[in-house]
């Protein structure tokens, strides 16, 4: 029938559009609050509650909407995909309850720590200690999420019943509560902690004055988990051509496009870190998020056509055309208005700070 | 036993349960004082008059305690749809799925997107624009509040939906958004975010008029406080109502359970009329083991005659019948709350007529001031109450009469469920007893009457970073404010 092949291409049409917009808000929310949560994390390394207060008094007006990025790529994934979003967040149910253990701990030490008197130190502790877990089971996640799950239509709790109108429909998680354990997931968690680090101490250097002593302290760790980020990229790399089904494309007739991405890459690199050495502080924090941008955008073309690889396609996990069609009509124009205000709050709170900043309360 | 009562089906529930009922306590002050902070901030701009920007900057502290605790429980709730009910999540996709996905742009990030600024823009931004800014936050969070109970109101009384291939095919959208009991429910629960409000401005300003603290200046804030409740709570005890007819028509089996009503006929053949003070239901959920009860009453709340058929429980098969306890102590909970809170503003304006609302006067009432503390905490009793009563009384549904709760649930064990509802009732207790800690703190405090009013000086530092001068104007500052610049 002609008009259920041009529904089908619609279908198609749009959710390609919200795969690429989900990936955009990704390497949004990565790049943003993986700088901040790698600069949480670096906090555990100094030993006055001053300098760790001062930190988060650079982040104090913008690390709510970092992170809410994170909550628009959950939106997105529900409203475009609940397929997808009901199964993997399922699947994910242990990564993800940590992790997000930690953006509570985090969050609310924010507000506490400014407060505190006596209990400053364990907010402190809090801060630091959650955006470390955080990032460690983001990364859990992602690698999860790269290996694929198992999934059935029966009934998720085993629970069968003549009249049930929901078995033998959508295809639900059916791995267990550990699943997503394997040593890539903890290798992933692994590097997400590394290239937070690098993201967080070249975003503190952005946003403290040079001769200021935490300025001198994350340049120099900056350096050092550059290096360790490289590292990370190469055997992230190898691991993933080795284990993963799609990698093989990276090799396949489309070679060459592959491996411009990858000298772009070793490029923004190489300039991040002159940049960086040279204590341009803002160029290098720049070509950081231009790393994370091609390495995501790499990582959402190698999964192609698969959203959650070998497992949901683009096509299958998105929700019926009529709702994507009603998706994109009204939410396509908030997007650019997003930008816009985020990009308005983060330049009000762009002046560079000292460690003073710390002994302030509001 | 239904389904919905064994084991890993009811750890599902409480999972759930205790992570909506820990959000809700933080989101009606951020809905409901933002709009509050946002007024205290015009008059100010419009008055010139410093108090109101010292009551302001008071009581943005206090709510940016609160947003930061709303924000981390509520990162969870966008997650926890997939996580604990996976496969619902699936099947309302078409429908719930894309309404949160509107609340996330439209309202979640909306309002990040305004808070840094609101919060920690004071000498950043100019005074206009700060003031956008805290409009905009008001503004975003209330629309959350219309799109969270867009959501949940269809989950009550769905609309516009076919069943089809497992999943809930949106017919007509217009239907869906605006079913019936989004159409009084949401009202209902934005006037208890503002109520909410209020009262925590009243106990705040009374507890600090007993304590003989800046007595004027929150006596200032309590006349228009008291004057906002005389009108609110009666409307929200009017809404509430007319949500109870809407559940009644809509939702037989959830109002049955918030009566206790059991059974629709008497044995004489006449219907039963009676509403219960108190009821005890039995083991088996087909009647009372004891109730105190009124005739006529139920008929006249519900179908406002003497003698109007009130379909009780018993029409209902056992495995279509909610639990009653909850839904019936919660229901008569929140009532009564609700009708003190309405005495409570009553009096206060009576007060005000008899010319006491002075500090002064104010001090020869102290057991007013004292249940004035007190209601600052009884509406959030009301908040949970409500919610659970609306939430119990849907079960065995969670998409009434076409999702029961077990098809929903999760593919996940009693040890996980476990972990889960240990692991956040640890960190969520630390959320609450952290936050009501640093709540006190700040009221013992007291607001911060000496330090320059931004843009009265330049202020090194201040807040996340360096003040420079704004680039923004002040837009509609009066020429006394000029002055101070």
């Amino acid at each position: 029938m002609d008009h259920i092949d041009q529904i089908l291409r619609i279908h198609s049409a749009l959710s390609t559009f919200w795969w690429i917009l989900l990936g955009l808000f990704f390497v949004i929310y990565i790049v943003l609050d993986g700088a901040d949560l790698g600069a949480g994390v670096f906090s555990l390394l100094l030993k006055n509650e001053n300098d760790r207060a001062a930190i988060m008094a650079s982040m104090a007006g913008t690390w709510d909407a970092n992170e809410t990025w994170l909550v628009v790529a959950g939106g997105v994934i529900f409203g475009a995909f609940p397929l997808v979003y009901g199964s993997t967040f399922n699947y994910l149910m242990i990564p993800l309850m940590f992790a997000l253990w930690g953006i509570i701990s985090r969050a609310v030490a924010f507000e506490f720590h400014v407060h505190a008197k006596g209990s400053r130190k364990f907010w402190g502790l809090m801060f630091g200690l959650g955006s470390l877990i955080a990032a460690f089971f983001a990364g859990i996640a992602l690698g999860a999420t790269l290996l694929g799950f198992p999934m059935s239509t029966k009934n998720a709790q085993g629970i069968t019943s003549s009249a049930d109108p929901f078995a033998n429909t959508v295809p639900h998680f059916s791995g267990n509560a550990l699943s997503f354990l394997s040593p890539f997931s903890i290798w992933t968690g692994i590097g997400a902690v590394i290239a937070g680090g690098l993201a967080g101490t070249l975003y503190l250097c952005a946003r403290f004055k040079q001769e200021d002593p935490i300025y001198q302290k994350a340049h120099a760790w900056a350096t050092g988990f550059s290096y360790l980020a490289l590292l990370a990229v190469v055997i992230t790399l190898v691991w993933s051509y080795a284990i993963m089904p799609d990698a093989a494309k990276w090799t396949g007739s489309g070679w060459f496009g592959w491996l411009v991405l990858l000298l772009a890459i070793l490029f923004s690199a190489y300039k991040m870190m002159t940049a960086h050495a040279a204590h341009r502080d803002f160029p290098a924090l720049l070509w950081c998020g231009l790393i994370v941008v091609l390495m995501w955008g790499g990582m959402w073309a190698t999964n192609y056509p698969y959203i959650v690889p070998q497992t949901w396609t683009i096509d299958a996990g998105g929700n019926p055309a009529n709702d994507l069609a009603i998706l994109t009509l009204f939410m396509t124009g908030f997007v650019p208005v997003m930008i816009m205000y985020n990009a308005y709050q983060l330049w009000v709170f762009r002046h560079r700070i000292t460690h003073l900043a710390g002994y302030e309360s509001h | 036993m239904i389904i919905e009562n064994t084991l890993p089906i009811m750890l599902s529930r409480l999972d759930f349960a205790f992570i909506t009922s820990m959000h809700i306590l933080w989101t009606p002050v951020t809905i409901g004082m933002s709009w509050l902070l946002f007024f205290l901030e015009v008059a100010w701009l419009r008055s010139g008059n410093e108090k109101w920007y010292r009551l302001q900057r008071f009581f943005e502290k206090l709510f940016i305690v609160n947003f930061g605790a709303g924000v981390a429980t509520g990162v969870t709730m966008e997650m926890a749809f997939g996580i604990l009910y996976g496969p619902f999540s699936q099947a309302v996709g078409p429908f719930f799925g894309n309404i949160l996905g509107f609340e996330t742009i439209t309202a979640f990030m909306y309002e990040a997107g305004f808070i840094g600024l609101m919060i920690f823009g004071w000498g950043k931004i100019g005074k206009g624009m700060h003031a956008f800014a805290t409009f905009n936050v008001a503004l975003s969070s209330s629309l959350s509040a219309m799109w969270i109970l867009v959501a949940n109101g269809w989950m009550q009384s769905p609309r516009g939906v076919v069943l089809k291939d497992g999943l809930f095919q949106v017919t007509n959208w217009w239907n869906a958004i605006f079913n019936p009991n989004f159409d009084i429910g949401f009202p209902h629960m934005w006037i208890a975010t503002l109520e909410l409000s209020l009262f925590f401005f009243a106990a705040v300003s009374a507890w600090f008029i007993l304590k003989n603290r800046n007595a004027d200046l929150f006596t200032t804030l309590l006349k228009p406080t008291l004057l906002a409740l005389v009108v609110i709570t009666p409307l929200q005890i009017f809404l509430g109502d007319e949500l109870g007819r809407e559940v009644a028509a809509d939702q037989p089996t959830s109002l049955a359970a918030m009566e206790g009503h059991y059974h629709t006929y008497l044995p004489n053949g006449k219907f039963n009329t009676g509403w219960h003070i108190i009821a005890i239901p039995n083991s088996k959920n087909d009647g009372n083991v004891f109730a105190i009860t009124i005739p006529h009453v139920l008929s006249l709340l519900e179908t406002h005659t003497l003698n109007g058929k009130v379909t009780g429980l018993d029409h209902f098969a056992y495995k279509d019948r909610p639990d009653v306890w909850v839904p019936f102590y919660a229901f008569r909970a929140m009532v009564a709350i609700g009708f003190f809170l309405f005495f409570m503003a009553l009096w206060g304006n009576w007060l005000r007529l008899q010319g006491q609302l002075n500090a002064a006067g104010l001090r020869r009432h102290p057991w007013f001031l004292r249940l004035l503390v007190l209601s600052g905490f009884l509406p959030y009793l009301a908040v949970w109450t409500g919610w659970w009563t609306r939430e119990i009384g849907r079960q065995p549904w969670v998409v009434y009469g076409l999702m029961r709760t077990w098809q929903g649930v999760s593919h996940m064990g009693v040890t996980a469920e476990s972990a889960w509802f240990i692991g956040y009732i640890t960190f969520e207790l630390m959320v609450w007893g952290g936050a009501w800690y640093f709540f006190s703190r700040i009221i013992q405090k007291g607001p911060d009457l000496t330090s320059p009013v931004i843009g009265s000086a330049p202020s090194e530092n201040a807040g996340g970073g360096l003040a420079q001068a704004s680039f923004a104007k002040p837009t509609f500052g009066k020429p006394t404010l000029e002055k101070n610049r």
